[in-house]
């Protein structure tokens, strides 16, 4: 069956005036249909990078897709030319961003711009759009009458919210969330958790689930990736990743964290510092902060290899003992 | 910002690079200019007035441009002239910059009252037209350069301190500033080591397109009687002596007028390339 | 806890602010707070944005003044205190800031900004100078080739350690943390609430850690208080108040932290609306418009902050209900 979306050895970096960022190194990632993938990594990494790049939304002129493929529903993005890309953007792939301060116009009420997202893509007159509108406001728990208010009447949560609708207004296979809840309350961040997984259960689309919280991941994923200096380091179920982490990279983040139950020990942290874009280092980009960096890793760029059909990881060290006791 | 990053756009601007050039001969000729002159600047020859100019036929004793309805030489007066405008745009600059900051911190960082009182000021300092001002101060305390300099510098201050005072209030919440306070910092500290830095290259950026306006803004007085008084040479009462005579000796115009122009607009040129050079803004 | 017959190195005492707005009335941005901090212990401070315990971190930094109460270092009223004495408390209490990237003067480099806390209590100057900021530097990880980098030139955790070493600078006795990690990847918050609890341990200091990430809080604190809308709600030592959590608000804040739990669904309590402002507060509990337990007598009286068992604090009429009515409600 094919992926709904699929990525292959995608190489992305931004050119500025000053210098060159490495952004992404050979990305592979695949989401089926219906599925909630988890994308976690730290800033830098790549996440956010990626899902622009779905879109092919990167900065014009300073971003550069530099090799690999990305084909949706067997279709390669990269060649699409930009009038089938916005049929496909805030149609058949919708995206929620992080701060719904700014990616809410201040100058369109509520309505409007989710009406504008339906007429953009659906044949349907303002009447319908109204109708249309007003029960997606109430699909993410919004009073319809709402409709006509501006972004700043409304809080955080509630803006996300809207942002929600306004993402799933045209029912789209796959939704790209970056960050969507990072900029909110606990509490707040809960309600839309929980209605995001509502969401998911009703609808058959396929979830990107871009976030530094490994606690939203397990809530709301079947699947995870670790992303580390653009590249993927590991892959796999939620279960097999957190409870069998291979990769040291995600292991450091798993005893990173404190926990809110079990013991208190001291948190493990990486050493060394995030890997710099711009200057990365040869081999596997994370062998300089790696304890159990063996020669190999200095020079040799690890591929995903598979442990089992939910576990791929990206790790020199991993291979050469796998091959050691084969 | 490093050096090596100032110095890195400071070649890459053109404006930069164009403007400063433009100034520095500007410069450098008002600096050298006594000891460069032939002819004296104030010296009056009725028999060789209007004399149309000459170019290079006589060489370097001729009157290169000419000579104006008193008899004086038009070169040496735009040379000698130079320096009287450069001289006027400098103190009509860094002043009005000092006091003006100096309100602008204070009614920035203090607030309320304070700055309740100095923004009205402000504002009726504002509402006050330059040239009125001139005019009054000239029928009061008579004509002068140190007169000028003094309706320039009312005038002048305005400029700044509105747009410090906006940075200042933009910072002084800043946690960096509470981070001084918690160290026990006190407020004069804070204002000339946390506040000073930041708003120093604004300033800069500010100061550098404020000394093409004061420089037109004598030109404009010394044209309508109210600067430079002559003889001294000035580019604008150079232009107001020649205004008669223009359809017949138009070069006592144009030389003025020209002089005029390249400065200013080298000094703009100037003013946008440190912009492009401090603002953090116009980053590529 | 075993009695403490030890002074309390901060005693916060009936603690307000309220702000005036212009044209929409008084928000009570900090409501009648009270707890003391021991020396070498980490009291945390949760809450949610517009609950006010930022707010009472600058207060007792006096960086606002306060409304009302005492802030009390090893029982001297540090509002009273005029001239030297009061610039002793500066030295004695310190902050530390949540954004690496706004609380360091992006136009001073690093050696600069190090100097500053010795130059402004005139402790030392050129060489002497030089000399104690490196060790500072030091104490926190920091290497000597950042002293001459000019802030954007760091990424944030080392920003951060650069704000931590000022705080350090002056050997304080007492340190606001105000959500020091919030803003920084997870490894790298990792490295830094090490190093702030190893600080702890060899300076003694004591430490108001305010944050809204539980976790966190949970691992660096000895005793946690929960603030909603200006008022403590609960407050009680670390270990006691995640086992026998009594707030409904408590409960409800920790059902909401996403966790990693693979076998059992996350269970939910989901509280309905917004998290409101502090503006115009009147009589009753703050927490009943989105108490799910809230009855009549919650709208009308106040409820005050009790001891229910030894140093476990609640400020609620139901707090013996709450646990059994969670349950009750808890969403799968």
């Amino acid at each position: 069956m094919t992926p709904l979306l699929e990525i292959n050895n995608l190489f992305v970096e931004y050119k500025t005036g000053r210098a060159t960022s490495q952004a992404l190194n050979g990305i592979n990632l695949t989401i089926e249909k219906g599925e909630a993938l988890g994308l976690v990594g730290e800033t830098g990494a790549g996440k956010t990078t990626i899902a622009r790049s779905i879109l092919n939304l990167l900065p014009k002129g300073v971003g550069h897709i530099n090799g690999g493929e990305i084909h949706f529903k067997g279709k390669s993005i990269l060649d699409m030319k930009e009038k089938e890309l916005m049929s496909l953007r805030g149609n058949k792939i919708s995206m929620i961003f992080q701060n719904p301060l700014t990616s809410l116009n201040p100058v369109f009420t509520v309505g409007e711009q989710i009406i504008m997202v339906l007429r953009k893509h659906k044949k349907i007159n303002k009447k319908q759009a109204i109708l249309e509108a007003e029960k997606l406001l109430e699909m993410v728990g919004i009073a319809k009458y709402r409709l006509s208010d501006y972004p700043h009447q409304f809080s955080g949560g509630m803006r996300q919210r809207v942002g929600i609708a306004a993402a799933l207004a045209c029912d789209p296979e796959l939704l790209i969330a970056d960050e969507p809840t990072t900029a909110l309350d606990v509490t707040i961040q809960a309600q839309i958790l929980e209605l995001m997984k509502d969401l998911q259960r009703k609808r058959s689309s396929s979830l990107l689930m871009i976030t530094h919280s490994l606690g939203i991941i397990s809530e709301i994923c079947q699947k995870v990736a670790v992303i580390y200096a653009g590249v993927i380091v590991e892959y796999g179920t939620v279960r097999e990743v957190f409870e069998n982490p291979q990769h040291w990279y995600t292991k450091g983040l798993l005893n990173a964290i404190p926990k809110l139950e079990g013991p208190r020990e001291r948190l493990a942290s990486i050493p060394g510092n995030v890997a710099n874009a711009q200057q990365l280092p040869t081999g596997c980009k994370f062998h300089l902060r790696c304890e159990h960096c063996t020669e190999k890793c200095k020079t040799h760029d690890p591929e995903l290899i598979k442990l089992n059909d939910d576990h791929y990881v990206a790790c020199c060290e991993v291979e050469e003992r796998i091959n050691g006791t084969r | 910002m490093k050096k090596e990053e100032i110095f890195r756009r400071m070649l890459k601007s053109k404006f930069f690079i164009i403007g400063f050039i433009m100034v520095s001969v500007i410069i450098v000729i008002s600096i050298i200019a006594p000891y460069i002159i032939v002819h004296d600047p104030q010296k009056t020859m009725l028999k060789l007035r209007l004399v149309a100019p000459e170019y290079f036929s006589k060489g370097w004793m001729g009157h290169i441009f000419g000579t104006d309805p008193l008899g004086q030489d038009v070169l040496t007066r735009l040379l000698i002239g130079s320096r009287v405008s450069l001289l006027i745009a400098l103190v009509g600059v860094t002043i009005p910059c000092i006091i003006g900051t100096a309100l602008g911190v204070i009614a920035g960082y203090y607030g309320g009252v304070v700055d309740s009182i100095v923004m009205r000021f402000n504002d009726i300092q504002l509402s006050i037209p330059a040239m009125v001002l001139a005019i009054t101060v000239m029928a009061i305390f008579g004509n002068s350069v140190p007169n000028l300099m003094m309706v320039l510098i009312i005038v002048g201050w305005v400029n700044y301190t509105r747009v410090v005072r906006g940075i200042v209030m933009s910072i002084r919440d800043g946690e960096f500033v509470q981070a001084s306070r918690a160290l026990g910092a006190s407020n004069l500290r804070i204002m000339l080591t946390q506040i000073l830095p930041y708003i120093t290259a604004p300033l800069i950026i500010l100061m550098s397109q404020q000394v093409g306006i004061v420089i037109l803004t004598e030109a404009n007085m010394s044209f309508l009687g109210m600067g430079v008084p002559l003889p001294a040479p000035s580019w604008g009462s150079m232009i107001a002596s020649g205004r008669e005579y223009i359809t017949i000796a138009p070069w006592t115009v144009i030389a003025p007028g020209f002089a005029l122009m390249l400065t200013v607009l080298g000094f703009n040129f100037l003013g946008d390339g440190i912009r492009d050079v401090l603002d953090p803004r116009s980053k590529d | 806890m075993v009695q403490d017959n030890r002074q309390p190195v901060i005693e916060v005492r009936n603690l307000k602010k309220h702000f005036i707005i212009k044209g929409k009335g008084i928000l009570h941005a900090v409501d009648d707070i009270s707890f003391s901090v021991m020396p070498g212990e980490t009291v945390g401070l949760v809450g949610e944005s517009g609950c006010g315990k930022s707010t009472v971190g600058n207060v007792i930094m006096r960086l606002l003044p306060s409304t009302d109460g005492k802030v009390l270092f090893k029982g001297k009223d540090i509002f009273e205190s005029r001239g030297s004495e009061s610039m002793e408390y500066r030295k004695k209490m310190q902050i530390i800031f949540q954004d690496p990237y706004s609380s360091i003067n992006p136009n001073k480099t690093i050696r600069s900004i190090l100097s500053e806390p010795y130059i402004i209590h005139k402790l030392g100057k050129g060489k002497e100078l030089n000399e104690k900021i490196e060790k500072l530097a030091e104490m926190v990880g920091l290497e000597n080739y950042i002293m001459d980098k000019y802030p954007h030139e760091l990424d944030g955790g080392k920003r951060q350690l650069v704000g931590i070493a000022r705080a350090l600078s002056l050997s304080p006795e007492f340190i606001v943390c105000d959500e020091p990690v919030s803003s920084l990847d997870v490894s790298i918050q990792a490295t830094i609430i090490n190093l702030l609890m190893d600080l702890q341990k060899k300076m003694n200091l004591g430490f108001l850690f305010v944050s809204h990430d539980l976790s966190v809080v949970r691992h660096i604190s000895n005793r946690v208080a929960v603030m909603y809308l200006g008022k403590i709600v609960e407050m009680a030592d670390t270990d006691t108040i995640f086992a026998n959590t009594l707030h409904p608000y408590t409960i409800a804040l920790l059902s909401a932290v996403p966790k990693i739990d693979l076998d059992k669904k996350p269970q939910r309590i989901i509280l309905k609306g917004d998290v409101p402002s502090p503006m115009n507060i009147g009589e009753g509990c703050r927490f009943a418009p989105r108490c799910w337990m809230a009855q009549d007598i919650c709208k009308i009286k106040t409820p005050e902050l009790v001891e229910v068992e030894p140093t476990h604090f609640v400020a609620c009429h139901f707090n013996q209900d709450s646990r059994k009515s969670a349950e009750g409600i808890l969403k799968k």
